[in-house]
């Protein structure tokens, strides 16, 4: 088993080394860009501004007041092909480049079960993407903290920091790992194997993103408040869009019944249609962890099955 | 390692084999043991099932049906793995190994390792071993696969077509040193071939593959002693028929040759000589049905 963990260190140790310095990078620009970010926070410009969703402006100009925090949506987009990038040059290569070759049949040959070939690299390939992959959301999450849900810097619900932070990120970069060393058995071909990992990897993560935005995992809540006064400000909750009036039955009717803020002509209005409140949905910031642990169940279930299957089918294919 | 089969270095009971995607029975039914310490050639047209079976034998392939052992351990379990070695006939190595990672590679996956002799084959070929696998000739990339299958110290060592891409010196370097090794280990080698007049030197035992069944599996003297080329008139052909196996025959104009199995003495008016391996082989890779007891009725044209 020692040796077939060697020939795996062998095989890998470049991709890894890509890996690291792919990661290196990254910390180096996060150092770079969270300093920047801190100084700027620290000079007193933004001490006025109020957390909440509205633009910060600034108080002479009145021009909105943003921190940069586009690099960090960078490293965010990053995070979030992370499943692709890792399935299509990591996973289908794991065993798809001996099918190719035919080497697994050398290594076979050798004093190695079908089994130790298979556990050996991928225990290696998965320990190291564990780690990559940890590491790149901790650093998003070291760099996003002095930003985080502020007007002038990123919300939780922000793609980059939903889908680029936390643990779904090692869940996902799993699923892509596992998704090609299974298109990697299961083809004959190294290419068609990453052309079909590049596929499958990325409709899934569209598909997740596409259930963030849809809330079908998470439904939103609804907030109700009276028409009469100011309704409290939404503050860190993400918006789903939908907002307007309820009837005393209880019905939703469109805001656009009663265009008007909050106030004399909004009470007479809402008096005249029967409305007897306002209500919008939204999902409260500590969804956050609902959204990140249903994601990382996810993905690492599909991990797990896609894993199992490989090694289902490997007895029927090496 | 003690087992009645310990002394066989092959055995197959009631084998069979299919492949799903090419549909069709790579190998039914084949019988055959094999005794220790013999170099065997394993002999067949193309697609006869050669590398069906030593693919089986080195636990790459899992039977259908049947059974098969080598050193009588069932192949692909770890004892097996450990004392056979397995050369197939792509020969694949990792082309960006250079040849030192190569060697370092079958030190680490075998529990024995022999890196006196496996750097010795690869030396004796004159390869640096800083080249890449890539780089080198298929000749060199043979050599260093048959370098890797000798240094884990095979008791059966098992060549699917070892010598096919090799020039005809190296051919010969590299068989008399299998044989020395062979020699000195006792190590039991299956190879099959093509080659059929270098099998003769160095053979001693033949399985013969037709159509995925086994035809023959015999000792060579043994073979060649059992086994007449007669030559004479064509009306004679009938005191053949029933007492000996008529393998294979050809008449020319009056004239008839015949390859026989002798039963017994002979009758009639025959030359007989005493064929080479060859022929008897090439009269048991001849399409048709030879063994039957029938006198063949292939004519050949006078031209």
């Amino acid at each position: 088993m020692k040796g077939s963990f060697w020939l795996a260190w062998r095989q890998q140790r470049v991709s890894a080394g890509i890996g690291a310095a792919a990661l290196v990078v990254a910390v180096a620009f996060a150092a770079y860009y969270r300093s920047g970010m801190l100084d700027a926070l620290h000079s007193g410009l933004f001490d006025h501004c109020a957390t909440g969703p509205l633009y910060c402006t600034r108080s002479d100009t009145g021009l909105p007041l943003l921190l940069d925090v586009e690099p960090l949506k960078y490293l965010g987009a990053l995070n979030i092909a992370l499943p692709v990038v890792i399935g299509v040059f990591w996973g289908a290569p794991l065993l798809g480049r001996d099918r190719e070759l035919g080497t697994h049949r050398m290594v076979l040959a050798q004093g190695v079960s079908p089994g130790q070939w298979f556990i050996s690299r991928f225990a290696l390939a998965a320990a190291i993407t564990t780690i990559l992959s940890g590491l790149a959301a901790g650093v998003f999450a070291w760099w996003w903290r002095p930003a985080a849900d502020r007007s002038y810097g990123l919300f939780w619900y922000d793609n980059a920091a939903l889908s680029g932070s936390g643990p779904r990120v090692v869940a996902a970069a799993l699923f892509g790992l596992a998704a090609g060393t299974l298109l990697g058995l299961l083809a004959r071909r190294v290419l068609a194997a990453m052309a079909l990992t590049l596929l499958v990897t990325g409709v899934l993560t569209l598909l997740l993103e596409w259930t963030h935005w849809a809330r079908l995992l998470v439904p939103p809540r609804t907030y109700v408040s009276a028409g009469s006064i100011p309704k409290p400000p939404m503050g860190e909750k993400w918006s789903a869009g939908d907002y307007g009036l309820i009837t005393a039955t209880g019905r939703h009717d469109d805001v656009l019944n009663c265009p008007y803020p909050s106030g004399t002509q909004l009470k007479e209005c809402m008096a005249a249609h029967g409305y007897v409140a306002r209500f919008y949905e939204a999902n409260p910031a500590g969804d956050y962890w609902t959204f990140q642990w249903i994601d990382t169940a996810v993905l690492g279930g599909l991990a797990a099955l896609l894993t199992v299957a490989t090694v289902l089918l490997l007895r029927r294919r090496v | 390692m003690t087992g009645p089969d310990a002394s066989v270095a092959l055995c197959a009971r009631g084998l069979g084999f299919h492949y799903r995607r090419r549909g069709g029975r790579a190998l039914q039914d084949c019988e055959f043991t094999v005794p220790g310490g013999r170099i065997t050639a394993l002999v067949g047209r193309n697609g006869a099932g050669k590398s069906t079976l030593l693919h089986l034998a080195g636990g790459l392939l899992r039977p259908g049906s049947g059974q098969l052992r080598v050193l009588g351990a069932v192949p692909g379990t770890s004892e097996a793995r450990a004392r056979v070695a397995l050369l197939t006939q792509d020969k694949p190595l990792y082309p960006r190994f250079t040849v030192a990672d190569t060697l370092l590679m079958g030190e680490k996956l075998n529990s024995s390792w022999d890196r006196t002799s496996a750097e010795r084959i690869v030396r004796e070929g004159d390869i640096p071993f800083h080249a890449r696998i890539g780089e080198l000739s298929p000749g060199r990339r043979t050599r260093v696969a048959l370098a890797l299958a000798l240094g884990k110290r095979p008791e059966l060592l098992l060549l699917d077509e070892p010598l096919a891409d090799l020039d005809p010196v190296a051919r010969g370097e590299i068989m008399a040193g299998l044989m020395a090794e062979a020699a000195e280990r006792g190590i039991n080698i299956v190879l099959s071939s093509h080659v059929l007049p270098e099998l003769e030197e160095i053979c001693d035992w033949v399985l013969v593959l037709q159509d995925g069944r086994i035809k023959l599996s015999e000792d060579v003297e043994a073979l060649r002693q059992s086994h007449a080329v007669l030559v004479g008139a064509a009306d004679q052909a009938g005191t053949l028929a029933g007492q000996h196996t008529v393998v294979q025959s050809r008449t020319s104009g009056r004239q008839l040759t015949s390859l026989i199995r002798q039963h017994g003495p002979l009758r009639g008016d025959w030359h007989v000589e005493r064929p080479r391996l060859e022929d008897v082989l090439i009269g048991y890779l001849q399409p048709g049905e030879p063994g039957h007891c029938a006198p063949a009725e292939r004519t050949e044209a006078v031209a």
